[in-house]
């Protein structure tokens, strides 16, 4: 593309988001119940630049992203270790499976008052909400992995007379990481929903929920929206941060992909 | 991008994969397993009710209690109108979230000037998840009606636009070819090959939707309703009524478990000319 055409591109890019924003801040000149919804925008920009310098904005991402993460790699692991589970015992698969299909079409916030009720309303009870929702793309994506795998190349294990550990680590683990990995990128997406959302439901603490919540509760739009804009922009860095990730781990699947 | 994983996912899951043929293919007995686990499961929960001292009779309620509580429920109707209150805001919100994203998609789809033109917006507003709109929406309409069906519309619209939009783009060009030397146009056009190439991924699409919205739909009603499946569920837990809790659990459950199920079929009837 030449030079001229990727700056005609940028600006139709730009055109609809700068109209919409104009239409938002023509509407919150419209009286006092418009700007009740439609904060002007230079109150927002304001309110976002305090939060910023005062650490509150810092204090409560670093919150939700510890949340987050710590949810994620325990779902990842137990999701890793059942879905194997699944794909390859067909006993495994006969007891467990239909259970486990059916555990997965609870909404999962759905899940929150129970689990309120039963594990309080505390930072136990997120994380539980967290890697229920990272466990399941996990382990549906690796027994799909694992299930898949080349036959050709169970033979060969058991040709060279591989233990079964070695048969899981050297053949059934690379086999299933494309399918592990989808899996995860998708499991990041769910973890993500779920941090904010169990930290809309529960009780408050430090996250970025419970910012959104206190500026709900204040009525200051103008803090939830902050909060919303770093959620979005929490989510689009994970995604990208692990999506590199996955092209140093797998490159021949993020080639793959494109 | 990880749309596009869940949508392989998801077709492997429609058109099966080695073992789901074999299990198709088992007898009996395999089904019969099938019924173990939740059989031990509901072993552990009664023989852990019968166990348990009195000091945690709040917390340990027996399926009987759940079976009673449910029958109550429904006796009193209240069951009922909290199911139709929840499925009725799902499908309001749900068809009109479902043809704006249609309309979108279709027109994102085979028009890349309108692509080019929306497509930073669309991506944009995609990042955030629906759940953290609902403290904006609450602020905008209230805690009463509109909200609720303006987030199930939300979470339907992005998936069923995206899903639309890649579906159009990606009618082969060699099908378009084919028609071309079948001279076929307008409505046969649509209805021998665009029909058929674009609306599996659609449906797809629709279906991942549903379930997204019925969870998005639920928690709001935890957060804020006077009626639905989430709000009886969260005055059990105020009340410390596990009983009630676990009946909306159950229910939310096969809610979810028979749109899913409906979606599937519609989806497996439309996929067929795919497996042979």
């Amino acid at each position: 593309m030449t030079v001229r055409g990727r700056l005609w591109a940028a600006v139709r890019a730009l055109l609809v988001p700068a109209a919409l924003l104009g239409l938002w801040e023509f509407l919150s000149r419209g009286g006092a119940a418009a700007t009740y919804a439609f904060v002007p925008l230079g109150k927002i920009v304001a309110a976002g630049r305090t939060a910023l310098s005062n650490g509150e904005l810092a204090g409560n991402l670093l919150a939700s992203a510890q949340h987050a993460c710590l949810g994620l790699v325990t779902g990842s692991l137990a999701g890793v270790l059942l879905g194997a589970c699944l794909g390859t015992s067909r006993i495994c698969d006969r007891i467990l499976g239909p259970l486990f299909h059916g555990l997965r079409q609870v909404p999962l916030l759905g899940l929150a008052p129970l689990i309120g009720l039963a594990f309080g309303n505390g930072a136990g009870a997120k994380l539980l909400v967290i890697s229920l929702a990272a466990f399941f793309p996990v382990a549906l994506a690796t027994g799909d992995g694992v299930r898949n795998v080349e036959r050709a190349h169970l033979e060969l294990g058991r040709a060279l007379t591989l233990r079964r550990r070695q048969v899981f680590r050297h053949i059934l683990l690379p086999a299933a990481a494309p399918a592990i990995v989808s899996g995860f990128l998708q499991a990041l997406a769910f973890a993500w929903l779920a941090t904010i959302g169990s930290e809309l439901l529960f009780t408050a603490s430090a996250g970025l929920g419970s910012f959104m919540q206190q500026g709900e509760a204040n009525g200051r739009m103008e803090l939830v929206i902050v909060g919303m804009i770093a959620i979005a922009l929490v989510g689009l860095a994970m995604n990208g941060l692990v999506n590199r990730a996955v092209y140093r781990l797998l490159p021949w699947h993020a080639v793959a992909q494109k | 991008m990880s749309f596009i994983s869940s949508t392989t996912i998801a077709a492997r899951t429609v058109l099966g994969t080695p073992a789901a043929d074999r299990a198709r293919r088992a007898p009996g007995f395999d089904r019969w397993l099938g019924w173990l686990g939740p059989l031990a499961l509901l072993i552990i929960w009664v023989a852990a009710t019968r166990s348990a001292g009195d000091g945690a009779a709040h917390m340990m309620v027996s399926p009987r209690q759940v079976l009673d509580a449910a029958r109550e429920l429904a006796g009193s109707g209240d069951l009922a109108d909290h199911i139709r209150a929840s499925v009725g805001r799902l499908a309001v919100g749900f068809t009109i979230g479902a043809g704006l994203g249609l309309a979108y998609g279709l027109v994102a789809g085979a028009l890349p000037a309108v692509q080019s033109l929306f497509g930073s917006t669309f991506h944009a507003l995609r990042q955030v998840p629906s759940i953290a709109f609902i403290p904006m929406l609450v602020l905008m309409f209230g805690v009463e009606e509109t909200f609720k069906i303006v987030i199930v519309a939300k979470s339907t619209f992005f998936p069923v636009a995206l899903a639309t939009a890649e579906g159009v783009r990606g009618v082969p060009r060699s099908f378009l070819d084919v028609a071309r030397v079948y001279r076929l146009r307008g409505l046969n056009l649509l209805r021998y090959v665009l029909l058929p190439a674009t609306l599996p991924p659609i449906v797809t699409g629709l279906r991942i939707a549903l379930g997204r919205s019925w969870m998005v739909l639920v928690a709001a009603e935890i957060l804020a309703a006077e009626s639905g499946l989430g709000q009886m569920m969260e005055r059990g837990r105020q009340m410390l009524r596990l009983d009630v809790v676990l009946v909306g659990v159950l229910f939310t459950g096969l809610a979810g478990l028979a749109l899913e199920r409906g979606m599937r079929l519609v989806e497996r009837r439309l996929a067929r000319w795919r497996r042979a």
